[in-house]
């Protein structure tokens, strides 16, 4: 009896990381993890769904001898100038030649890299598990700068206006410098921080593991408004005019004004399962996708239904959406492409090799 | 599943968060702190435990009796039902204390798993578990480096397997209650080191996390066993020697209970009650010492 509960047991296997990387669109191919572990470009062109390269290439190896494995990848790739640039859960910082997949330059942080790289005026800025932000240049790899906090950075940052805003896990997001990474200010919340921000109209907006969704002045770092909801806050958030939408892992999407933080809606809209992706506006469409990989095409106005019925991709869904005309790439758990149009039709994307 | 959840998984996850907090954020000894505790909660089944093993032992010599006694096993079975009755112990008393352990342990297992698994997909989980109270919150993400393991994988150093099959046999040596039966001798010989064993291999397979729990639930349990026996049982003797290896009476003197009838008649009468020889403090036993000390003295006159 023994043996067979702790059979039982021992089966449920370990947490391995998995990877909730989004798909990125250039040049009619789309870069997105199919597999876990493993980068593509797929040929969407024609819907043909070829697969034109693959990452890592068998048999090649790192500068120092080890083998290419970057175990899962989180980081959704950034595509400038005909280079992909993400960061993966070994820890390496990969620029790969948008045409061929052949590695251009690789850099190595000192923790798994969860946020995803920004690509801002020839520089990469990416975070690492290390609790480091580093500035690389974007075509040699070569380090700019690094700015140390004092925890985890699973964000992804924010470039814009010569700032660089990034939330990490000490509860804090700062505001540096984007030539030299020196800090202008910093603002400190009740908990972690790990959800990507978002600027609109001088207000930096960016979600906490403390259940708020905090509204700064971008300038100065102090607080306008926070909301609070029944559980944290990991989504990107959506701007649209004054109206921010914000996912939350208590499975509800929230309709603040972004003025005053007020909600927008009678209610906010209730998916019952967790949303870390990012909501998103296919044409007049507010798609929301939950864990369970239900969508959800919403009225941005009043957050009433606009499809019958959700849609049931029957997989898990973490990662953000893209959109691409009145059409939306979703990437499941596992490496799973859907895609679905503004009025509810949701189609696997066949891959051939 | 859900109510399973409810009411071991999530308290699990919280407590642990929480001693983690209060401790220096080392989930390490968050969970160590956690096992002491729940040792205390389940120190009454444990001491039950004890008693059982105990008694057991105390029974041998009449349980030798009843084996030459009746040759027909339906009818030995009956007697030796009747003396357990008699002597109000239950056979199956050692286990208790390990069915009881068990919900935890796997409650334990799927708290761990989540609370330090470390991965992105994990600390999601996480979120649906934890309280909501910042002060739980603000711990998040869990620090899961601890000496030289990762909280949330498995250690393949064979450090801990090694403590934790050292100290399961040493806890299982213990414990068992020794027998005349030689198929359950041959039995609790496999069991021996079948469980640590077993233990060893699951610590390698499971968040090393468990394996200190494990490892550090079995020295309690060592400590208590010292605590109810006394030092005497517990020596390398005791520890090294296979628990069926010596006669019953030799068992029983090594463990501080009265020898069998084979080996001192006069001392132990067969119609001894066993509640003697469970409580050794009582006026009785203190009678039969005193008795035997006597007896020395007299032998050295």
């Amino acid at each position: 009896m023994l043996a067979t509960l702790f059979l039982a047991t021992a089966c449920v296997g370990i947490a391995r990381p998995e990877g909730w990387a989004g798909p990125t669109l250039a040049d009619d191919r789309l870069v997105a993890s199919i597999e876990r572990g493993e980068l593509a470009a797929v040929d969407i062109q024609d819907s043909s769904g070829k697969v034109l390269w693959r990452f890592p290439p068998k048999d090649q190896n790192h500068p120092d001898g080890s083998k290419i494995d970057p175990e899962a990848i989180y980081s959704t790739p950034a595509v400038a100038d005909g280079t992909v640039y993400f960061g993966a859960y070994d820890g390496w910082v990969y620029a790969l030649n948008l045409a061929t997949g052949d590695i251009s330059w690789e850099v190595e942080t000192g923790g798994p890299i969860i946020g995803s790289a920004v690509v801002e005026d020839g520089v990469v800025y990416v975070g690492s598990d290390d609790g480091k932000l580093y500035a690389f240049d974007a075509e040699t790899g070569a380090l700019k700068w690094r700015f140390k906090s004092d925890d985890n950075i699973w964000a992804t940052p924010l470039v814009a206006d010569g700032v660089v805003y990034v939330p990490s896990m000490d509860k804090k997001v700062y505001a540096l410098d984007a030539a030299s990474g020196e800090e202008k200010w910093h603002f400190k919340a009740d908990a972690g921080l790990a959800s990507t921000p978002v600027l609109a109209d001088g207000t930096l907006l960016v979600g906490g593991m403390d259940r708020r969704l905090y509204a700064l002045d971008a300038a100065s770092g102090e607080e306008k408004w926070h909301f609070k909801a029944d559980n944290w806050f990991w989504t990107r958030p959506l701007v649209l005019e004054d109206t921010v939408y914000a996912g939350s892992l208590d499975g509800k999407v929230y309709a603040l004004d972004l003025n005053d933080g007020s909600p927008r809606w009678d209610e906010p809209f209730d998916t019952e399962a967790p949303v870390r992706a990012a909501p998103l506006l296919l044409d007049d469409v507010l798609l929301i996708v939950n864990r369970k990989g239900e969508l959800f095409g919403l009225d941005p106005q009043n957050g009433q239904l606009m499809w019958p019925l959700p849609i049931d991709l029957a997989k898990t869904v973490l990662a953000d959406p893209l959109a691409q005309g009145d059409m939306a790439y979703i990437s499941a758990q596992g490496g799973d492409l859907f895609t679905v149009n503004k009025d509810g039709r949701a189609a696997p994307l066949v891959l051939t090799e | 599943m859900f109510l399973w959840d409810l009411l071991f998984v999530n308290p699990i996850a919280n407590a642990l968060v929480i001693l983690n907090n209060i401790f220096l954020s080392n989930f390490g000894v968050a969970i160590i702190i956690f096992t002491i505790l729940m040792r205390l909660l389940t120190m009454p089944l444990t001491l039950r435990q004890i008693r059982s093993s105990r008694a057991l032992s105390a029974l041998q010599p009449k349980m030798q009796e009843l084996q030459k006694k009746y040759k027909d096993p339906k009818r030995r079975q009956e007697e030796t039902m009747k003396l357990y009755r008699e002597a109000g112990v239950n056979p199956l008393g050692c286990l208790l204390p390990m069915l009881v352990q068990f919900p935890i342990w796997i409650a334990l297992y799927n708290a761990l798993r989540i609370t330090v698994g470390g991965t992105p997909e994990s600390i999601v989980s996480l979120s649906q578990r934890l309280y909501p109270w910042s002060y739980i919150e603000q711990a998040v993400p869990l620090e899961n480096d601890f000496l030289w393991m990762d909280l949330g994988q498995p250690d393949t150093s064979l450090i801990l397997a090694f403590i934790v099959f050292a100290s399961t046999y040493v806890q299982q040596r213990l414990a068992t209650p020794p027998t005349t039966d030689p198929r359950t001798q041959s039995t609790n010989q496999m069991m021996l080191w079948m469980m640590p064993l077993m233990f060893a291999f699951f610590t390698l397979q499971v968040p090393s996390g468990l394996g200190v729990y494990w490892g550090m639930s079995n020295i309690i349990g060592v400590i208590m066993y010292y605590f109810a026996h006394g030092p005497e049982p517990i020596n390398w003797r005791t520890v090294l020697m296979p628990p069926s290896a010596a006669p019953a009476g030799k068992q029983a003197s090594r463990r501080g209970e009265p020898p069998s009838k084979e080996k001192a008649p006069a001392e132990q009468p067969a119609e001894e009650p066993v509640e003697d020889a469970l409580f050794p403090g009582s006026k009785r036993k203190k009678r039969l010492r005193h008795g035997r000390s006597r007896g020395k003295r007299k032998d050295r006159r």
